[in-house]
């Protein structure tokens, strides 16, 4: 049992030490002077999908973002237990389909509550 | 007389205040009649109990009036009511005093309702402890009692009233703390909550889990904090002084004997080896509380808080009788408990008055009221003289008694000793009662306390009630001692002669 | 699998879901608390009629439908009447949201029925989680800067319990490659004790589990939460914390420490001690820190930490004891009994006090015994049984429990305990003074809606009977506690 955790640590420390070397080899190189230096602002610029970035990166996004998020996390959810339900059809039969109803109920009940709630409007 | 008589007792006191408290508001001249019937019904069927109680040598150690029902099943705990020789004079005395409580409180005017509800309710809890034979239903009387002290005291007492109920408050559930510890301790060991079962098995004595001295410790700081014991004491004077009268009454009357009942009933009919073992500790403590009570109580100015001192000393004596382990001095102490009920109990009752009709406490500011309020000082006097023990009084015959019991006691090595110096205890009480006496009553006359008014009807009527009682127990006292020594005999069985 | 056994629970998600629906199409918020109070009903009933039977578990033993579950699933129902009870007058402070207000305690109701049900690790953490984001939210429910406050504090530190849980469930599950409790006690019962000497992992990890629960139960040092949230939340979402939160989370300890480690002895002997020094630190500083407060949503805070002190000497109790007796168990049943009387009775007085105070300051409560009788009366009563003091629940409560660890030679600890029951007479005593003897700022009466009167003459109902005849729930309590004879 205890030897079960021993490979786990020494996963661990071989994982420390992979990281380690990736960030010293870079390093290294520099150090023993075989990548050159020649700096240039083209160089130094922002590389982001070779698209010069335009204003800040801290924008604030507008609530009702959030509101869409957590409707579709709701209907992520539901189709997460959609989708087994689908694929063994036969075997769960009547039963089955009608606890697939109840989770859509559900799960509208709380999209009624948002759509009377407004979320779904963009002011 | 069937059951259900010690219930109609107990309980009578408790529908009084239910129903002053919740049927009776804004009418304080129905709610005092009714404080008082509901007080007087209980002192006349207490009345007919000690009349019809079975005095017959068979009778020894018999409770009688028994009543049993089973209560909670799951603790073996019953709704047990009984009375012996030990509890009977102890719930007269609650009776007599509680109804002449009432009487003293006539006068009350602020927040008649909630007072007369509070004082009741006190009465029955009271009762309670003497009367229950069930450790539970014991403990929860003890424990209820504090509640209607706390407002009594809180608001309707004098001078640093919220400080003196709190530290009551405290210093209460600080012993019932150790006491619900000894009581469960009890309870395991012996799997049973009966006083009187335990202590006629003897079941205490095969301890396992805890030794037996432990247990007897932690039911002896419990009482030890209410009759007070020194150094435990220090509540008492505050609260005796802080309280309105009637309470200072019911204090020092009967609440501070609810001690020494604890001590007869538990510690040392439940453990007589351990009480063996400890009574010489426990005399040199009484003689302690004796003579630093007295000592202590010469250097009061104030009226009450000399009263309320007196009270440590007295107490000392009782404990002094129940330690001393011998059957006179136990007959002594019980004794002793109900005469200092009386006896205190009309010296704060007049301390009450005096304070009342001439506004003045201070012994220094006092003199020569004998003049104006003469009715007011001869019965102030015999309280006085019934209190140092004077030949006639209550108060002689029950320290009598426990001075030649403790002498000639047996059991505790070297007891006479501590027995002569606990006589000199009477010495500095006979001092320090006479120059209270003399200060406040006698001497120059003062002009300023011209037309103070004396004691009306209904003060008479209570001062003579008391001062009967004390007469009669002080000529006649064996009309007591006879019933005491049945509940006592059987504790010196235990004890072993 | 039988659903039938399902219906209390069923009946309250329904409960929720129609509540949810009705407030989108109805101006009449009252409704709303009549339609949540029959289904409480509803599935109280349907679980006092399951009681005493001896169901098997469901959900491929998921839940147990025992009565040691049915018992608290009817506290939870009780309590969660209780708090509907006294919310109908005071949600309208809340300008929105009431049927959500509502909802939300229902749910939460749901995943404490499920905690005291639940059999399986898995199925506690997810128990645990329902009941927590519920709370979250209904903390933070008045919208103001303490309300907000205390909801994101208690979301912060709710998280970081609930991972030091996971962690715990996770280490245990890694020792014994089980998540049912019984599993788990077979497989730690299978091997030698050598070996579990040798096993941190599962001492570290009854260490982590005792953290996670310590933090429902709020016992000292995982108390921190308490007071600012307990004065932040609305008044009976506080009752709601103090009372079923608290009980939810012994139910589950009571059902995991003894399911799964109440053997071998040395085991239980250890984790008894674990309880007996967090029940010491608890007590006496709940008890401590709750002399110097002013507002009475914080004593009443702290008081609960010193109550759940007193519950731990239970759970001390019923670890050092053998196996098969069942003091100790039943004693905490019957404490969380009497204290979910006392707690809401308190709680429901200060709603109504502080309701036409706006203040919850113990100095404003000055002459309450004049302006609101019957108020002052009943919250006296439910202090007096949090101090332990006869006639009330909570005095026979602490006999019942303390009986128990006497009997276990833990007389130490119950010295302490009622030592710490003087000290608490003292602050409780102070609200008192200031009600009776206090002088009133105004000469104006407090009046109580109702519901509100209601739901207090029941709290102090129970306080009583609890108190003078407890005999029969004594007799409930044992019975719940009997599924822990093996």
């Amino acid at each position: 049992m205890l030897a079960n955790y021993g490979y786990i640590g020494l996963f661990l420390i071989a994982a420390l030490l992979f990281t380690l070397l990736m960030v010293t080899i870079p390093i290294a190189l520099r150090f023993l002077r075989i990548v050159p230096d020649k700096p240039n602002p083209i160089k130094n610029s922002i590389f982001e999908c070779g698209m010069e970035t335009i204003g800040k990166t801290w924008v604030r996004f507008n609530i009702h973002y959030y509101y869409y998020a957590l409707i579709f996390l709701a209907l992520d959810v539901l189709v997460v237990f959609l989708y087994p339900w689908a694929v063994n059809l036969r075997e769960l039969g009547g039963s089955g389909f009608i606890i697939i109803l109840v989770l859509m109920a559900i799960v509208l009940v709380g999209f009624s509550y948002a759509w009377k709630k407004r979320v779904l409007e963009w002011k | 007389m069937g059951s259900g008589y010690l219930t109609t007792i107990l309980f009578l006191p408790a529908v009084g205040a239910a129903l002053i408290a919740f049927a009776l508001a804004g009418r304080p001249r129905l709610i005092k009649w009714t404080a008082a019937i509901f007080t007087a019904i209980p002192l006349i069927l207490a009345i007919v109990l000690f009349v019809q109680f079975d005095r017959s040598p068979e009778a020894a150690g018999l409770i009688q009036f028994e009543e049993k029902v089973l209560w909670i099943a799951a603790l073996n705990a019953n709704y047990h009511l009984g009375v012996d020789g030990l509890s009977l004079p102890l719930t007269l005395l609650t009776a007599f005093l509680g109804f002449l409580a009432v009487l003293i409180s006539w006068k009350i005017d602020l927040r008649v309702r909630e007072y007369f509800a509070w004082l009741l309710l006190l009465e029955t809890s009271i009762l309670g402890v003497f009367l229950s034979l069930d450790l539970l239903l014991f403990f929860i009387m003890w424990e209820i009692e504090v509640i209607p002290m706390y407002f009594l005291i809180n608001i309707w007492g004098s001078g640093r009233k919220e400080y003196s109920a709190i530290k009551y408050v405290v210093y209460t559930l600080f012993g019932s703390a150790f006491m619900l510890a000894g009581i469960l301790s009890i309870y395991f060991t012996t799997g049973s909550l009966n006083m009187v079962e335990i202590a006629q098995g003897g079941l205490a004595m095969v301890q396992t889990a805890l030794p037996a001295a432990a247990i007897f410790w932690l039911l002896l700081i419990g009482f030890a904090v209410k009759l007070p014991v020194f150094p435990l004491h220090t509540w008492l004077p505050d609260a005796h002084t802080d309280a309105p009268t009637a309470v200072s009454v019911m204090l020092a009357g009967v609440l501070i004997k609810m001690g020494g009942y604890g001590m007869l009933r538990l510690c040392v009919s439940l453990f007589p080896e351990v009480a063996k073992g400890y009574a010489l500790l426990l005399v040199i403590l009484a003689v302690v509380n004796v003579l630093y009570g007295a000592a202590v109580t010469m250097r009061q100015t104030d009226f009450k808080r000399l009263i309320a001192y007196s009270s440590i000393s007295h107490m000392g004596y009782v404990l002094l009788g129940i330690f001393a382990l011998g059957q006179l001095s136990m007959v002594g102490a019980t004794l002793q408990m109900f005469s200092h009920g009386l006896v205190t109990g009309l010296l704060f009752a007049m301390v009450g008055l005096v304070m009342h009709n001439a506004h003045e406490r201070d012994l220094r500011q006092l003199g020569g009221l004998a003049r104006q309020i003469p009715i007011i000082a001869v019965v102030f006097s015999i309280a006085g003289l019934a209190s140092l023990g004077l030949p006639t009084t209550s108060g002689f015959a029950a320290e009598f008694l426990v001075f030649v019991g403790s002498f000639s006691s047996t059991i505790v090595p070297g007891i006479q000793v501590y027995t002569i110096l606990g006589v000199l205890g009477v010495v500095v009480t006979a001092g320090y009662i006479l120059w209270m006496l003399q200060r406040a009553f006698y001497g120059p006359v003062l002009e300023r306390y011209n037309g103070t008014p004396d004691a009306d009807i209904l003060e008479r009527v209570y001062m003579f009630a008391f001062v009967a009682v004390i007469m009669l127990v002080g000529i006649y006292p064996a009309i007591l001692t006879d019933v005491i020594k049945l509940g006592i005999s059987p504790i010196v069985g235990l004890l072993g002669g | 699998m039988n659903l039938a056994l399902f219906i209390p629970e069923l009946a309250l998600v329904a409960t929720a879901v129609i509540v949810i629906l009705l407030d989108l199409l109805t101006e009449q918020k009252r409704l709303l608390a009549q339609v949540s109070i029959s289904g409480l009903v509803v599935a109280g009933g349907v679980t006092v009629a399951m009681w005493g039977h001896n169901f098997p578990t469901i959900f491929n033993n998921m839940l147990a439908v025992d009565n040691f579950a049915l018992f608290f699933k009817m506290l939870f129902l009780g309590v969660a009447f209780l708090v509907i009870l006294s919310s109908v007058d005071y949600v309208i402070k809340f300008a929105r949201f009431q049927g959500e207000y509502y909802a939300l305690v229902l749910l939460a109701t749901l995943g404490m029925m499920l905690m005291a049900a639940t059999t399986n690790l898995i199925a506690i953490y997810i128990a645990i989680e329902l009941t927590s984001i519920s709370l979250y939210a209904l903390v933070g429910f008045l919208k103001d800067a303490k309300s907000t406050e205390a909801s994101l504090k208690y979301l912060l530190l709710g998280a970081v319990a609930s991972a030091v849980l996971l962690y715990g469930m996770a280490l245990i599950f890694g020792f014994t490659g089980k998540t049912n409790l019984h599993d788990i006690a077979q497989s730690i019962q299978a091997l030698s004790p050598p070996t579990l000497f040798a096993s941190p992992a599962l001492i570290l990890g009854i260490v982590l589990l005792v953290a996670g629960f310590g933090f429902k139960i709020a016992a000292v040092p995982f108390q921190m939460w308490v007071p600012d949230v307990y004065e932040g939340a609305p008044t009976p979402i506080t009752a709601y914390l103090s009372v079923a939160s608290k009980a939810a989370g012994f139910a589950i300890i009571l059902r995991v420490f003894f399911s799964a480690f109440g053997q071998p002895d040395w085991l239980s002997q250890n984790w008894g001690l674990i309880f007996a020094g967090l029940a010491v630190i608890s007590m006496t500083l709940g008890n401590i820190m709750a002399i110097p407060q002013s507002n009475i949503k914080r004593l009443l805070g702290y008081s609960s930490i010193a109550q759940a002190g007193y519950l731990m000497v239970g759970l001390a109790a019923l670890g050092v004891s053998p196996v098969g007796d069942i003091l100790g168990q039943s004693g905490v049943l019957f404490f969380l009994a009497s204290y979910v009387f006392t707690n809401m009775g308190a709680f429901i007085a200060v709603i109504a006090i502080s309701g036409k105070l706006n203040s919850d300051l113990i100095d404003d409560y000055a002459g309450m015994g004049k302006r609101a009788p019957l108020l002052a009366l009943a919250l006296t009563l439910c202090l007096i049984s949090l101090i332990g003091m006869p006639p009330a629940a909570g005095f026979m409560a602490k006999f019942y429990i303390f009986s128990a660890a006497v009997q276990h030679d833990l007389l130490w600890l119950v010295v302490i305990a009622v030592l710490n029951s003087v000290i608490s007479a003292y602050y409780y005593l102070r609200v008192v003074k200031v009600m009776w003897l206090g002088q009133a700022a105004s000469q104006e009466k407090v009046p109580s809606s109702a519901a509100l009167r209601l739901a207090l003459v029941l709290s102090c109902l129970g306080v009583l009977l609890l108190g003078i005849i407890p005999g029969y729930m004594m007799r409930l309590a044992e019975l719940a506690a009997r599924i822990f004879i093996p």
